[in-house]
């Protein structure tokens, strides 16, 4: 697989953005809103207090500052491929000499990439100008968060990747499409810092795809893993990449499958 | 360039044929023949359900994205291009897809757009443009990196009479090129103006494949010729006519051209009678196809 044309989607992913100006700045203002409405609903929540069962309300403030942030660039288009199998066009992206999968992973990444630099630094900056949070644990923790946040971003696009085969026999994934954002929403940690788990819960949740996307990060972030517990994080990351790009492999081989043997 | 060997799917039935690069190739048939399970074969889009094909030696459905690079296919029921993009840029997503230089996209596009007509309206999106723009743009995007070999599907449907002229000048220049091109079509003035070859389909059954002028013989070897008489109608009984018809001064000759030629009828005619006015019609390929919906041509499979 050759770089070079997805490299150039992703550019031109980019730059389409760029096009898009009152967009971007709503997009901005969107983020803030979001991240100060939680804080005044955690501000609510401690009432005064400053730590709660250990929790302290800048990690709280931490978590879903960097958290929201990361959702801003954790842009997945969930419907690259099933718009594709609902209008037909997918048969003609099937004989194109490049992979479907690779311009998907090139389109959302060049839009990533402008959402990093447009919509999560400004809104980070703000947030952190105004309500503050805690600062990196170590330079070296700095570096291991920004991995880890990659690893969360594809576990984040896996999963979406995986869902969006389902086109083939579903046609439409909206529902599941919703679901799932539900699941991530609620059980990433983003919203509700799972902290404020039962520890059951935790160590169940842990393990499932949902917590290494945005927690796993935020966790080394704030230093609370030890070397072997971040070793640990990244395999449950790396697996759950591996897990959902095979499953979405097999499904896509079947749905082509779909396609030329019964011919739609 | 395409080979089938014994090839059934759907209501294709053990179709057996092989297309040398370089030839033009007409698909005609009756609606539902089997013409575009054809050509999605040929592209890899169907797997056979027995049989085999291969497309440039290799299996089209294993080997379609490496295909894709030397091919170019439009199928009536499938879009060629984003519905929610400019023309503009769905042409700039090929020039990234095929690698081309900037400098030979450039050169290429104005010349497709200019042949093709698209240029005025090269900012719209797809989803905004009628059936007539959106198949110059499509036919546009299949030629812009010179494909080896072309498979289309009704390509006409939409255009109008300067579009399909300048659609037809350009594929020619292609065939030129050595492009091999296979067209599905109704259009018979499309067929007889690109195709040296037809492959006929009928209810599955590749029933033809051979030259145009072969075909017509076979399948529809009844000419006409008119005469305006001027003497007195002639002994016609000796003829081998399929049919003729007097009205007024209008003698009107039905035949069959593998029997008789209209030379001969017309020699024959000088030496019995005069005549002020001669026309002759001779068969169409749009007449094979309305023999073939009407069910007349199985005397013809007998007969073969």
């Amino acid at each position: 697989m050759k770089l070079s044309p997805y490299l150039a989607f992703a550019k031109k992913s980019f730059l389409s953005r760029s096009a898009y100006r009152f967009d971007h700045f709503m997009g901005i203002l969107n983020t803030l809103l979001r991240i100060f409405i939680f804080w005044g609903i955690y501000l609510a929540l401690y009432n005064g207090k400053s730590e709660v069962d250990g929790v302290t309300m800048t990690m709280v403030t931490t978590n879903f500052i960097l958290s929201m942030g990361l959702s801003t660039v954790f842009c997945v288009n969930d419907f690259y491929l099933p718009s594709r199998i609902q209008n037909g066009s997918i048969a003609n992206e099937m004989l194109l000499p490049v992979s479907i999968h690779g311009r998907m992973l090139a389109d959302n990444l060049g839009n990533a990439l402008f959402q990093l630099v447009f919509h999560f630094i400004p809104a980070v900056v703000i947030s952190v100008l105004v309500i503050g949070i805690h600062a990196p644990a170590s330079v070296a923790m700095f570096a291991l968060f920004l991995l880890s946040a990659i690893f969360g971003y594809g576990v984040l696009w896996t999963i979406s990747f995986a869902l969006q085969m389902l086109a083939f026999w579903l046609i439409n994934v909206w529902s599941i499409m919703t679901i799932k954002n539900v699941f991530i929403n609620v059980l990433s940690g983003s919203m509700i810092p799972l902290w404020f788990m039962p520890d059951w819960m935790k160590g169940v949740l842990m393990f499932t795809p949902f917590s290494s996307i945005y927690f796993t990060p935020v966790q080394i972030y704030l230093g609370q893993l030890s070397v072997p517990e971040i070793l640990k994080g990244f395999g449950i990351q790396l697996i759950w990449i591996l897990v959902f790009v095979f499953l979405g492999k097999v499904l896509w081989k079947q749905g082509q499958k779909k396609l030329v043997v019964q011919g739609g | 360039m395409i080979c089938f060997e014994h090839v059934s799917k759907f209501v294709l039935s053990d179709v057996s044929i092989y297309i040398p690069a370089g030839t033009s190739v007409g698909l005609i048939g009756a609606s539902g023949a089997g013409k575009t399970t054809f050509l999605k074969l040929a592209c890899g889009l169907l797997s056979p359900e027995r049989g085999f094909v291969r497309t440039m030696r290799k299996n089209p459905v294993t080997h379609r994205s490496e295909l894709g690079v030397s091919m170019g296919v439009m199928l009536n029921d499938i879009p060629v291009l984003a519905d929610d993009n400019s023309v503009k840029s769905n042409f700039d997503d090929l020039r990234i897809i095929y690698r081309m230089t900037e400098g030979g996209y450039k050169e290429e596009y104005r010349i497709l757009a200019d042949v093709l007509g698209f240029g005025s309206y090269e900012n719209e999106t797809i989803n905004a443009l009628s059936l007539g723009q959106r198949r110059r743009v499509e036919l546009g995007a299949l030629l812009l990196r010179h494909p080896k070999l072309l498979l289309l599907d009704e390509p006409t449907i939409g255009l109008d009479q300067t579009a399909k002229e300048n659609l037809r000048m350009l594929l020619a220049e292609r065939q030129k090129e050595g492009m091999t091109l296979i067209i599905s079509s109704h259009d018979m003035g499309e067929i007889s103006a690109l195709c040296e070859r037809i492959a006929l389909l009928d209810h599955g059954m590749l029933t033809y494949y051979g030259e145009r002028e072969l075909l017509l013989k076979r399948f529809a070897p009844m000419d006409t010729l008119e005469v305006i008489l001027s003497g007195p109608l002639p002994d016609l009984e000796d003829l081998p006519l399929h049919s003729f018809m007097l009205n007024q001064n209008k003698l009107t000759l039905t035949y069959n051209s593998n029997h008789v030629s209209s030379a001969e009828l017309l020699h024959h005619l000088l030496k019995k009678t005069s005549f002020t006015g001669v026309t002759t019609y001779k068969s169409e390929l749009a007449d094979v196809i309305k023999r073939i919906e009407k069910g007349e041509t199985n005397e013809f499979y007998r007969g073969k």
